[in-house]
């Protein structure tokens, strides 16, 4: 656990980042930025307790991807919602965060 | 015509107040699933948009909304008390190598606003700014 809204699982070079709070937002957007500094080069950001993303969220998030790429980190989400995956495309997050399946980080384990 | 009306101070925190109301209007009128999730994010955006552009966090300022129902649509007025704004840019934005490069990880919100509802106006004067959204019920004029 590195804060209050991420509880962190690793293995290997993979991290997950599971996300805990329901909304990804102006409040929660500090607590879940600061985990972007313990990054791994596998980071995947879990959604899967995540109802609500708005674009303060979606700046956040950009700074994982900053971070990944200074780091020359895959970053990837895991368990989007259709209309966060609708969010994602619009505002063409979903180029720099692609979506991976949870069974796709079973060879890692 | 029903009438809704929240009025919250000007800190982030109650946006999730007004979220919360326009997640139990669109029920109330029979919205579909996505079309609520489309309107939570649209007025989550135009709250914020109040909160920080119009009233500059200033907490003793109100931001006013009101779910306006009729047979038709949901219209929803989101007012600041700020000082009004110049011009406000509806226009596509994207995350693009050049706002990662800059760190200029901001400006999404009326881009989204405008493509999640029907139709959206903006209307300012030095009394503040009131951003207007609208939703069209089912078989209705989009």
């Amino acid at each position: 656990m590195t804060n209050q809204v991420i509880n962190r699982e690793e293995f290997g070079d993979v991290a997950v980042l599971h996300i805990t709070t329901t909304s990804v937002d102006a409040i929660s957007a500090a607590a879940i930025e600061a985990a972007c500094t313990d990054m791994r080069p596998i980071t995947v950001l879990d959604f899967a307790d995540v109802a609500f993303i708005n674009s303060a969220g979606i700046s956040a998030l950009l700074k994982f991807v900053v971070s990944a790429r200074k780091s020359g980190y895959k970053l990837f989400a895991m368990n989007v919602s259709p209309h966060h995956q609708k969010i994602f495309k619009m505002v063409e997050m979903s180029r720099f965060m692609p979506t991976i399946e949870e069974r796709d980080l079973a060879a890692y384990r | 015509m029903e009438r809704v009306l929240v009025n919250i101070p000007s800190n982030p925190v109650f946006e999730r107040v007004v979220r919360a109301s326009a997640d139990e209007v669109g029920q109330a009128i029979g919205l579909a699933p996505d079309r609520i999730e489309d309107l939570k994010l649209a007025v989550s955006e135009a709250v914020n948009n109040a909160i920080e552009h119009g009233n500059h966090s200033q907490a003793t300022k109100l931001v006013e909304v009101v779910f306006l129902l009729d047979h038709e649509k949901l219209e929803v007025r989101i007012r600041d008390e700020g000082e009004g704004a110049e011009r406000v840019d509806f226009g596509r934005r994207v995350v693009e190598e050049h706002n990662i490069e800059t760190g200029m990880h901001r400006g999404f919100g009326m881009y989204l606003i405008n493509a999640l509802v029907d139709d959206c106006e903006v209307s300012s004067s030095q009394q503040g700014t009131v951003m207007t959204l609208r939703l069209y019920r089912e078989g209705y004029h989009r």
